[in-house]
């Protein structure tokens, strides 16, 4: 009876290594690629760990002015974040408290526009963007990326002030605020975290985005760091070293950030709604 | 409600409203005139009407596009829906150990494409070594995998797996939770077995989640740019050349934006009709 409850034990464990590898292994290759020195990463047969390692492909991604392009990103994405919650917000208010023709229609709108994929829009956008004079600044790319995550971002908000009673709103609407002065001093305080769980949604795709930013920007200036690497790929060639130490690199916030708030994901994954 | 505040809902909504009409309609609108004129390099020519449409449906190279995105979609909707099912009933119980593996399997897909499809460039690579070893004890050291037609595609749908199973997860595993524990337990003692309840509690039950999440993958994969344009270039030979990176090259490698953009709305159209159906079912689920 031990023998079994054991094997099964054991089998389980199998099978979670199993799924553990198979999502896990190819970031950890290039880990463990990227400390090697350059000699090294191309020998045959590969060595599962690098025998010296070595920070010199990072050192040497820094010194290519991988810190600016971080930053560009930072701010790009930060700005995104403020910008898409306070429209959110107050998209998100008006669906959650009013009842006014043409609600349902701005739902099916929200959650349209959520699933239409940007990247059959990349073309048309380009052109768009480039006659209107955005084409290569930071204002286009934020503006983009609060256009395309302002749906979802109305989505969960609004869910999550349904989920609010509402009578302490009402009490200060008797007491004369505005609606959105209520938004601001009762609803918002209230929703910390429906507004960790937008802006962590919005953060991810902003600093994770590649084919917007590379399709609407073209100068150094404004390049972010996914596209910074895209362009590392074409720079370094066949140097996989520095090209590796990048895309780790761009990694790690988005591990550390996912580590320590992953319940906030789940509702902003399934579309909000359902409990995940 | 008060009289005044019959405006309120759309002073709230005015923001939003006026931003998606300029970047997501305003963009359809500009893609559809340009479509109907010859255009090199921003400079509108002349109206050519559906010439645009009518040369793209000649090419050999759309064509191709058309099928190597039908056969990619195919294969990556089938294997990453298998997979999110069976880790989503793997993982289905609540409990410190499954919501870490959980955590796990969704890095994939928190991280960047772009950074997910370059790792797997590396692994799939003949320099790195790694690919050729595995591949060896069986005599096929020497097959490049991105190298070779069936294989790329192969990589390709890898690709989609690795990353976008663990979204299929997250989606079934909420429709798995909806579903009343009691029922099971009846049906246990009942003496139904595993897979008699899996038939008939569990499928049944799940048929809106599971749409859902077919047609959500649909859209996501039918509309694939990252994968290809990292992990093969589209290649060999236009092997794994989908249509979304078709209209890329057509349009940022060609410059071709009256061709590009008529091919852009063919997907556009394409993607219209698929969340509609999504649309429908959110309007089953309750959800809209």
């Amino acid at each position: 009876m031990h023998g079994l409850i054991l094997r099964r034990r054991i089998g389980r464990g199998l099978v979670n290594l199993l799924i553990a590898g198979f999502a896990l292994f190819p970031i950890l290759w290039g880990l463990s690629s990227s400390l090697k020195p350059t000699e090294r990463i191309v020998e045959f047969p590969p060595r599962l760990l690098p025998d010296e390692p070595t920070l010199e492909h990072y050192a040497r991604i820094f010194q290519d002015d991988a810190a600016f392009y971080i930053l560009n990103s930072g701010l790009v994405s930060a700005a995104t974040v403020v910008l898409t919650l306070i429209l959110g917000a107050l998209g998100g208010y008006a669906l959650a408290r009013y009842d006014f023709r043409g609600r349902s229609l701005t739902m099916m709108a929200t959650v349209a526009v959520m699933s239409i994929p940007i990247a059959s829009l990349l073309v048309p956008t380009f052109t768009l963007i480039s006659v209107l004079g955005l084409y290569d600044t930071r204002l286009g790319l934020v503006l983009l990326y609060t256009a395309y995550q302002l749906p979802a971002a109305i989505w969960m908000l609004y869910g999550y002030f349904m989920s609010l009673p509402v009578e302490l709103e009402n009490a200060a609407r008797v007491d004369g605020c505005s609606p959105t002065r209520t938004l601001r001093k009762v609803v918002l305080p209230l929703s910390k975290p429906g507004l960790v769980a937008a802006a962590l949604f919005i953060l991810v795709f902003a600093w994770n985005d590649f084919v917007v930013a590379v399709t609407m920007t073209s100068s150094q200036e404004v390049r972010t760091f996914p596209v910074a690497i895209y362009f590392y790929l074409g720079f370094y060639g066949r140097e996989w070293g520095p090209l590796l130490a990048a895309s780790l690199v761009s990694i790690v916030p988005i591990i550390a950030v996912f580590v320590f708030l992953q319940r906030y994901f789940m509702s902003g994954l399934t579309g909000g709604g359902v409990k995940g | 409600m008060r009289r005044s505040e019959r405006f309120v809902p759309y002073r709230l909504l005015a923001p939003a409203l006026a931003l998606e009409l300029v970047l997501v309609l305003g963009p359809l609108l500009v893609g559809l005139w340009y479509s109907l004129h010859n255009v090199r390099f921003f400079r509108v020519r002349g109206f050519t009407g559906l010439e645009n449409y009518t040369r793209l449906l000649e090419s050999e190279e759309v064509l191709n596009a058309l099928w190597v995105t039908a056969v990619f979609a195919f294969f990556a909707l089938f294997l990453t829906f298998i997979l999110g099912f069976a880790l989503a009933m793997w993982l289905e119980r609540d409990g410190r150990f499954n919501t870490a593996m959980r955590a796990v399997v969704l890095v994939p897909y928190m991280i960047a494409m772009l950074v997910g499809s370059m790792l797997l460039k590396w692994v799939f690579s003949q320099e790195g070594g790694l690919a050729p070893m595995a591949l060896g004890p069986v005599g096929l050291g020497e097959v490049s995998i991105l190298g070779d037609p069936k294989l790329a595609m192969a990589a390709l749908v890898y690709n989609a797996m690795w990353r976008d199973g663990a979204f299929a997860m997250i989606m079934l595993l909420a429709g798995l939770k909806a579903i009343p524990p009691s029922l099971h337990l009846a049906a246990r003692v009942d003496g139904a077995g595993a897979w008699m309840r899996f038939r008939r509690i569990t499928l049944p039950l799940m048929r809106i989640p599971i749409l859902i999440t077919l047609i959500r993958l649909l859209v996501h994969f039918v509309n694939i740019l990252t994968f290809p344009l990292i992990l093969t270039g589209g290649g060999p030979s236009g092997a794994t050349e989908v249509v979304v990176l078709k209209v890329f090259r057509l349009g940022f490698g060609d410059h071709l934006l009256g061709q590009a953009n008529a091919l852009a709305l063919m997907v556009f159209l394409a993607n219209l009709l698929l969340v509609g159906v999504l649309l429908a079912l959110f309007r089953r689920a309750g959800r809209i």
